[in-house]
């Protein structure tokens, strides 16, 4: 394909909504850690944004079947990468998730495998199923997405663990396993609770516990999902301005430029900044689904679900969180929240959705 | 089969079946968006405006203005207890990843295990994060210093100025005063003025006066941030209430000297004003120093208090109880001639033990006092004239006049924490025994012993009494217009044969190894039995640990009493030999500083002293 038909073909329009994304969040990190002793970071995330957009345009460049050949490398050695951390990582509030070489921290492999999981899977899928899914292949793929989640769960960074469970819905469903085998999943899943229960930390059951009860001790555990929901509340429907969100600027609000970024953005941008950002998100996820449709063959089509489902159902996880609708994890929100691990493999996530949109013709 | 195979018409079939899916997909993304935004409506656009209040109380803080508390004063304005300036150092965890390695560097400087500080931390898991918390409480000038030297090394380490309470006299003062520390959970809920973290009187003087010296907490509002960091001034919604000095009626001289006189002896002994109640000194062998109490973080020390055997907490001045022994005999005197039982020249022959009820008793004096009267049964404490007015008088009659005197109930001291102790009858022995009383337990309780148990505080309540003259007032330690006397049912002929008695007791009987040089005293000696049979064994020579205890009570001066007291030195054997020179060192020091107040600043004072100093070593040189 020729370069200049190659950015003809180029899928700006959900580009654009992804930039704004990223531009909505280096802003409201540098409100949220103005005059703290953080102020500034948003500088790292411009830098950030710097390194994705080259890992994307990597991406782009090189036919998404090219990537789909050696996806089991490139999982292979995220799952070395995973391993390594577990022995050299570097300790982050409690969390053993960043590859680090003495004190210079490289990142979090969890990360890119968010991005590799949905590679292999869709790989597998494409190659291995047609119809509905047997058992073998259940097998199968349980290993290369558990592989990641096991990996990630030792390490423990539970939150991270937990956004792979939509990537897996989403590929169950799209290799058609029966619902049945589903709803029979699910209630396996309710029968455990009882015997999980008395296995969790006290901190992580009261977690779950304030999330039905969200003025359960509202200074310990219930404060950050209480402080959160204040600072949107007192947002209005037009915000406050920006930098000019109190509960933000007082930093009442806890881990406010990372996991609870979507807080001070709706303290400050209100209701109708809210709207925006949702819509934003749609649309980005519209357009996953419309290449996934629009894909030239069985791969570009599961690489384009799997990507989509996976920033669709990690942006729900951290709303929710935000809202207090789900225990309190540690989950970034896509594209906006600061962090260069989590920002650059969004951003090469909608690389590979570009990629099968661009070469959607036959040629 | 090559995945790269593109979409066939013979997959038109598959495909349809992929459309319905992709749009199961997508129709969950799009009830969940949806799903958020009526929630973020529900919050900005319904509750907007609620949330925007709960936003401002947010930056608002209503902060405590602790009181001061209240200064206590000994009766000659010595500070007793003071509330002085400490450092606190807080750790601040927000914001720093190397909490540990400050942890690490903070524990030398600080002498506190690294793992005691960890383990600390680890406590605040959960906890809001803005919180900070207590690595040390009043921090020494040098630890200050090696950490300020290094300030770089420790980012999260903060310095604030507390109150802490002081008791410059220490173990001296530690019954009496008591301690103050943090508020408990039973205190918090028996009072709405309480919050955690309040430093509250935990007994003594503290506990009792607690409400006044502590005061009223004050609140101001502030603006603000997470880390509980103020922006902008403060405004003052309610001014504290700071606690009020108390002036106590210690004599801290006379509590020094009682304290100094036990030495390493475990007892308990109260001097007090006889026309007031006014308590002069107060003082519990094996003390504590209040002073460790003031800090958060005790637990090494509060064991080994807690634990010692010797249990120093406990007040044995009115909390413990001891059969009072022969200073029983003055009640027996008192009914024995009230009752008519007795006529004071009546006689008995006294040869060193008798027959009662099949069972021979002991008079401590083996060879026997030959033919005694009331006097000098009294003065030489002769168990037999007591055994025979016992067996006459009966339990009633001295269960009568023991509650006269106020034996086996409290004295109403204003320390809290007195306990009653034991005046047994016959109803007494029925309810907590289910016995009936034999004629020989009024035997032994005749002497002071049986089921008998009376508190120092008592004795010295009962002997101020019968140096009054009027009913027994309750001892305080608080200034204030002297209580009411009651009339005391006991005819002045009697009280002034028991006081004769009482005199030629010190002078020349069981007591005299209290004689008191240029000042006269009346008392009692005793020993509280703790091996029945040593009746007739010299308890000096018995081992230390089943060695009785020794009491001595009594007035001062002999004539015109000011002073009672009450002394009992645990397995101290004869109160004669060891707790009247106690009484005798404390008795110098009163009087010397009323002669001082007298003759002031008549510059014969001195002399005066120096003269009862002399006259009291005379009589240890030449015992009469």
């Amino acid at each position: 394909m020729h370069r200049s038909r190659l950015l003809d073909s180029l899928d700006w329009p959900t580009l654009a909504a992804t930039g704004v994304l990223v531009a909505i969040g280096i802003f409201s990190i540098a409100s949220a850690t103005a005059g703290n002793w953080q102020a500034g970071i948003w500088r790292s995330q411009v830098v950030y944004l710097g390194l994705a957009l080259v890992a994307a345009t990597v991406i782009v460049l090189i036919d998404y079947r090219v990537w789909a050949e050696i996806s089991l490398l490139l999982h292979g050695v995220v799952m070395l990468a995973l391993v390594a951390v577990l022995f050299i990582g570097h300790e982050v509030g409690g969390n053993r998730s960043w590859l680090a070489i003495g004190s210079i921290r490289l990142g979090q492999p969890s990360e890119m495998a968010k991005l590799t999981t949905c590679l292999v899977l869709a790989v597998y899928l494409a190659r291995r199923v047609r119809g509905t899914l047997g058992l073998r292949q259940l097998i199968e793929m349980g290993v290369l997405a558990g592989a990641p989640v096991a990996l990630i769960s030792i390490q423990p960074d539970m939150g991270t663990a937990v956004t792979f469970v939509p990537i897996v819905l989403a590929a169950l469903i799209i290799g058609g396993v029966r619902w049945k085998w589903i709803l029979v999943a699910l209630l396996i899943a309710l029968l455990l609770i009882p015997v999980a229960w008395p296995e969790l930390k006290d901190y992580q059951k009261e977690r779950i516990l304030s999330v039905f009860d969200p003025d359960r001790d509202p200074s310990g555990v219930g404060y950050q999902s209480r402080q959160s929901r204040i600072a949107i509340g007192s947002g209005g429907i037009t915000g406050k301005g920006l930098f000019k969100g109190t509960q933000n600027q007082l930093n009442f609000l806890p881990a406010q430029h990372t996991d609870f970024v979507m807080a001070v953005f709706a303290e400050e941008f209100g209701f109708a900044g809210v709207l925006t950002i949702l819509g934003l998100f749609y649309y980005v996820f519209r357009r996953g689904m419309a290449a996934a449709r629009s894909a030239q063959d069985r791969l570009g089509t599961y690489l384009c679900l799997l990507i989509g489902a996976w920033l669709a159902g990690q942006m729900a996880i951290n709303v929710g969180v935000v809202l207090g609708r789900f225990p309190t994890i540690g989950v970034p929100l896509p594209f906006v929240s600061y962090g260069g691990s989590a920002l650059i493999a969004a951003v090469c996530g909608i690389g590979l959705i570009v990629n099968v949109r661009s070469r959607r013709f036959v040629n | 089969m090559d995945y790269r195979e593109r979409w066939e018409l013979k997959d038109y079939l598959i495909g349809r079946r992929l459309e319905r899916r992709i749009l199961t997909i997508h129709v969950a993304c799009a009830v969940i968006l949806a799903a958020f935004a009526l929630n973020f409506w529900y919050l900005q656009g319904v509750h907007g405006e609620e949330y925007a209040i709960l936003a401002e109380n947010n930056r608002m803080r209503r902060v405590e203005i602790s009181p001061t508390r209240g200064e206590i004063y000994d009766r000659s304005e010595t500070v007793v207890a003071s509330t002085r300036p400490a450092l606190t150092l807080w750790m601040t965890r927000e914001d720093r990843h190397d909490l540990e390695a400050q942890l690490e560097r903070l524990a030398p400087i600080l002498s506190i295990p690294l793992e005691e500080l960890e383990e600390r931390l680890g406590a605040m898991t959960g906890r809001p994060l803005f919180e900070q918390f207590k690595l040390k409480e009043d921090v020494s000038l040098v630890e200050l210093a090696h950490i300020e030297a290094r300030r770089e090394l420790f980012p999260s380490v903060s310095v604030r100025e507390t109150a802490r309470r002081h008791y410059p006299e220490g173990e001296m003062v530690a019954h009496a005063i008591g301690y103050v520390a943090q508020v408990n959970e039973t205190e918090l809920s028996s009072s709405e003025k309480l919050l955690t973290g309040d430093i509250v009187g935990k007994s003594g003087v503290e506990r009792r006066f607690d409400g006044r010296l502590r005061g009223d907490r004050g609140w101001q509002l502030v603006s603000v941030n997470s880390l509980g960091r103020q922006i902008g001034d403060a405004r003052i919604e309610t001014e504290p209430n700071h606690g009020r000095p108390l002036r106590v009626t210690l004599d801290m001289g006379m509590q020094r000297a009682l304290y100094e006189g036990f030495r390493e002896e475990a007892g308990g002994a109260i001097f007090m004003d006889v026309e007031t109640g006014g308590v002069l000194a107060l003082v519990s062998t094996p003390s504590f120093d209040p002073n460790l109490f003031a800090d958060g973080f005790t637990t090494e020390t509060w064991k080994s208090i807690i634990e010692d055997p010797r249990r120093p907490l406990h007040d044995r001045a009115i909390a413990s109880f001891y059969a009072p022994g022969s200073t029983f005999k003055v009640v027996m005197a008192i009914a024995g001639l009230e009752t008519g039982t007795v006529d004071p020249s009546d006689r008995v022959f006294c040869n060193g033990g008798k027959s009662y009820y099949k069972r021979r008793r002991l008079c401590w004096k083996r060879g026997g006092h030959g033919w005694v009267d009331m006097r000098k049964a009294l003065a030489h404490s002769c168990n037999v004239y007591f055994y025979d007015l016992g067996k006459e008088l009966g339990i009633d009659k001295i269960h009568e006049y023991g509650k006269i005197l106020g034996i086996g109930r409290l004295t109403g001291i204003d320390v809290p924490g007195e306990e009653p102790g034991i005046l047994p009858s016959r109803d007494w022995k029925r309810r907590t025994l289910r016995e009936i009383w034999y004629p020989g337990d009024t035997i032994s309780v005749s002497i002071g012993q049986g089921f008998l148990a009376s508190t120092p505080v008592q004795l010295a309540t009962m002997m101020a009494s019968v140096a009054r003259g009027t009913a027994p007032i309750p001892p305080r330690l608080i200034d204030g217009p002297p209580p009411e006397s009651g009339r005391l049912p006991v005819s002045d002929t009697t009280l002034r044969i028991v006081r004769d008695a009482l005199k030629q007791a010190v002078d020349e009987g069981t007591g005299r190894e209290a004689t008191l040089g240029a000042y006269s005293a009346a008392g009692k000696t005793g020993t509280a039995q703790l091996v029945a049979s040593s009746a007739g064994v010299d308890s000096e020579d018995l081992d230390k640990a089943i060695r009785d205890h020794a009491w001595f009570a009594g007035y001062a001066p002999a004539e015109n009493p000011t002073i009672a007291f009450a002394i009992i030195v645990e397995h101290g054997g004869h109160g004669g030999v060891t707790a009247a020179p106690i009484v005798r060192k404390v008795l110098d020091v009163y009087f010397q500083e009323d002669a001082e107040a007298e003759s002031e600043p008549d510059e014969g004072a001195a002399q005066i002293a120096d003269a009862s100093r002399g006259g009291r070593r005379a009589s240890l040189a030449t015992p009469r």
